[in-house]
């Protein structure tokens, strides 16, 4: 009783008020937005439109000097029918199947070499990072030459302990390999990444690992790999998104034509030709559309399994 | 700080930004793609693109110096831009975005895709005006750069192919370099003669069909095919010689084994470090530029040409590319560009380049005159000319291109039949011609 007097009486004697928090359009809100009106115009022009055109034109025979006839979902149902779509499919998932897993472990492997309380250890991340720096197409020359069957230094080591190498780029079976190979040159982020991570674990852990007489492989398996998985996780996603996108190298190699016999005819390859060189950009949109699906689905999976394998600290 | 100076400064910063915003609009459209008209110096200023380096920059230099002295109001501004054979993107992105150079050096073959797209100007008039006609060139040179009967292109180089042999290397095997080989069973012992082979590499191949310019075009034509059929408008890949041609491609690759072969290929240079000029390939089919490499890198080279083998032993064959310059659409200075386009197609310009590229002129009376008709080996390449076929001048050039080239790599790497990989490259190239129509 007395608590309901009271409240009556708080408002009884409370002056009428216009809270002016209810309105949308109230100054600092207006300021706000206007701050933040030049990224927003930004986005739209060069983001969301391009975005809402491309979806257009992948229903269109749009060829960027002509803009075409809709067309429907005519696009889609040739490329189904098209036999090099589903060899670069097979390309590109064959190169992110085996590229991805690899890429993690060794840069896990580098990064728990490069955490090691060594002498002279930040001179030897940065050997290990620069390969990152050189520009892919740069990467591209210097592992043709590398590679190269007749007199690549690659062949010639392998000829001083008497295997004979193989054709490389120019074998079927193993110009996939060779990219594979060329892209984990470049896991110096990724590691970069993982030690950062590795920072980020608390020595306590290690202590009380110790403690209980756990030995080199325990304290990995144990303690470093589940706190590192957040890390994991995040270069898995990055790493499939980006080992999807596979485009700079396999092109620059093969000069566009995905030899020998579109064994390197990677998605994004094969959709820049539509584009920009059969005059099909309509067609082209339509494959970048499925590359959206087919990625995003696979994040998707990613994320929901995440919460089986990823161990956040303080949770 | 006072509130009167710190609102001052905030207003300066902004207006600053502001102003850098707006002058980082305006210069961005004059340094864009061709000057409206007035540039430096009251001139009208051309920008021309194109691929060339070494050789052939010389010849364009000195093309450029002989117009700019004869027409001081213009002034060409020559622009290297990595196109190629392949469709220019480059170019395809200028024209779609509105600022395209005035001219550009282009393939000839491409011509009929790009008009039929719309995207190169209609230079009939101006042809018609200057007095230029079909007449003026090599008959192929013009219907190549002519599209649905309008000119859209002044064609400039031409070239033809043939069979270059090395003659020492023939007397070294017992071959008679005199005697070079005519039908296609003398050309495969040939080559298996000069072919040394150890364990999988090899030191010297006698010849490989697909090398060079060796390809599907090549053989289809010297075994007697056809490409396309004028009165269908149709693609005829599968065509039964063009089939026989690619089916003694394969059996030519499994012979050899196609892995070796691309372990040689791709271990191989250009410029001096060319297999044939090297002695490490014996026989390869090429164009009259090969001729001025040799004459720059190795011209102590004993060589011969012939007209390229045919399964029976006469008929020879052989087809033509080329350069031309077209008008991208939208181009902004047309008389002045074609001022340039008609000078470089002119006896006069064509002589000034064809003599220091020797490459061929597309006229006659230039060739003539720079002597290419009697040089003992240039002479073999223009006397071939008046029976040289031309790629088919259609909508699709370039995914006939691709189909082509991928139905050799198909073919010697075992993926189907040569006429399972013919049929199905001829659908897809017509249906793809049905949907242009």
């Amino acid at each position: 009783m007395r608590v309901a007097q009271l409240t009556k009486s708080a408002t009884d004697t409370q002056p009428l008020v216009l809270t002016k928090k209810s309105s949308f359009f109230n100054k600092s809100n207006i300021t706000g937005w206007l701050f933040a009106l030049p990224w927003i115009i930004g986005l739209i022009i060069f983001y969301v439109f391009p975005l809402g055109s491309s979806i257009y034109f992948s229903f269109t025979t749009y060829s960027i000097l002509q803009p075409g006839e809709f067309v429907g979902l005519d696009n889609y149902k040739e490329l189904f029918k098209d036999k090099i779509f589903w060899i670069s499919i097979y390309n590109t998932v064959y190169f992110a199947v085996f590229f991805v897993p690899l890429s993690i472990i060794f840069g896990v492997s580098l990064a728990m070499l490069l955490n090691m309380k060594v002498k002279g250890m930040a001179l030897y991340r940065t050997i290990f990072f620069l390969p990152t720096l050189v520009p892919h197409v740069a990467l591209a020359v210097l592992w043709m030459w590398l590679l190269n069957p007749g007199f690549g230094l690659v062949n010639g080591m392998l000829d001083m302990i008497g295997i004979q190498g193989p054709a490389w780029l120019g074998s079927e079976t193993w110009s996939k390999p060779s990219l594979i190979l060329m892209s984990l040159w470049g896991i110096g982020q990724a590691v970069i990444i993982y030690l950062a991570g590795f920072g980020d674990i608390p020595e306590e852990f290690y202590e009380a690992a110790e403690v209980d007489g756990a030995n080199w492989f325990q304290k990995t398996f144990y303690v470093t790999l589940p706190l590192l998985t957040p890390v994991i996780f995040f270069n898995l996603v990055m790493g499939t998104i980006g080992a999807f996108q596979q485009f700079t190298l396999p092109y620059t190699m093969t000069n566009g034509q995905g030899t020998p016999a579109n064994s390197l005819t990677f998605y994004v390859m094969y959709l820049y030709d539509n584009g920009f060189k059969f005059f099909k950009m309509g067609y082209a949109s339509a494959m970048a559309w499925i590359l959206f699906v087919i990625i995003m689905a696979l994040t998707a999976v990613i994320f929901l399994t995440s919460k089986r394998w990823v161990h956040y600290q303080g949770k | 700080m006072s509130k009167s100076v710190k609102k001052f400064g905030q207003l300066m910063v902004i207006s600053i930004l502001a102003l850098s915003l707006f002058l980082a609009g305006c210069s961005k459209d004059q340094a864009s793609g061709g000057n409206k008209g007035g540039g430096k110096d009251g001139k009208t200023e051309v920008t021309f693109w194109h691929g060339m380096t070494d050789i052939t920059l010389n010849g364009l230099e000195e093309v450029i110096k002989e117009f700019e002295a004869k027409n001081p109001d213009i002034k060409i501004k020559a622009v290297y831009s990595a196109g190629g054979t392949d469709t220019d993107e480059k170019l395809l992105t200028a024209i779609a975005g509105g600022n395209p150079p005035d001219i550009t050096y282009f393939d000839r073959f491409n011509i009929g895709s790009w008009a039929s797209q719309g995207s190169l100007e209609d230079i009939s008039e101006y042809a018609a005006n200057s007095g230029i006609t079909q007449d003026s060139y090599y008959p192929f040179a013009w219907e190549e750069a002519s599209y649905k009967g309008k000119l859209y292109g002044i064609p400039t180089t031409t070239d033809s192919r043939l069979l270059f042999y090395n003659k020492d290397l023939f007397t070294e095997v017992g071959l008679d370099p005199e005697n070079p080989p005519k039908t296609i069973d003398e050309l495969t012992a040939a080559a298996e003669k000069l072919t040394i082979k150890d364990g999988n590499r090899f030191k010297r191949i006698g010849f490989i069909p697909w090398y060079g310019q060796g390809q599907l075009y090549t053989w289809g034509w010297v075994f007697g095919g056809e490409f396309y059929d004028k009165s269908t408008d149709k693609v005829t890949l599968n065509d039964p010689k063009i089939v026989e041609a690619l089916q003694w491609l394969t059996d030519y690759a499994n012979k050899y084994n196609i892995e070796n072969i691309a372990s040689f290929t791709d271990s191989q240079g250009s410029g001096d470090m060319d297999p044939f000029l090297t002695g490490q390939l014996a026989m390869q089919i090429s164009g009259p530029w090969t001729v001025s490499s040799i004459q720059k890198y190795k011209p102590d080279l004993n060589y011969g040409v012939t007209p390229i083998p045919t399964p029976t032993g006469t008929d020879f064959q052989t087809w033509s590319g080329g350069w031309s310059i077209v008008m991208p659409k939208g181009a902004k200075n047309k008389d002045a560009a074609w001022k340039f386009m008609e000078f470089f197609g002119s006896p006069e310009g064509q002589k000034i380049f064809s003599g220091i590229v020797r490459d061929f002129s597309v006229i006659e009376s230039v060739n003539a005159d720079l002597g290419f008709t009697e040089d003992p080996i240039l002479k073999e390449f223009t006397a071939i000319l008046p029976v040289s076929h031309y790629r088919p001048v259609i909508p699709e050039g370039n995914l006939l291109w691709n189909e082509q080239t991928a139905a050799v790599e198909k073919a010697t790497r075992g993926k189907g039949t040569p006429q399972e990989i013919l049929d199905e490259a001829t659908d897809k190239v017509n249906k793809a011609l049905e949907k242009k129509q």
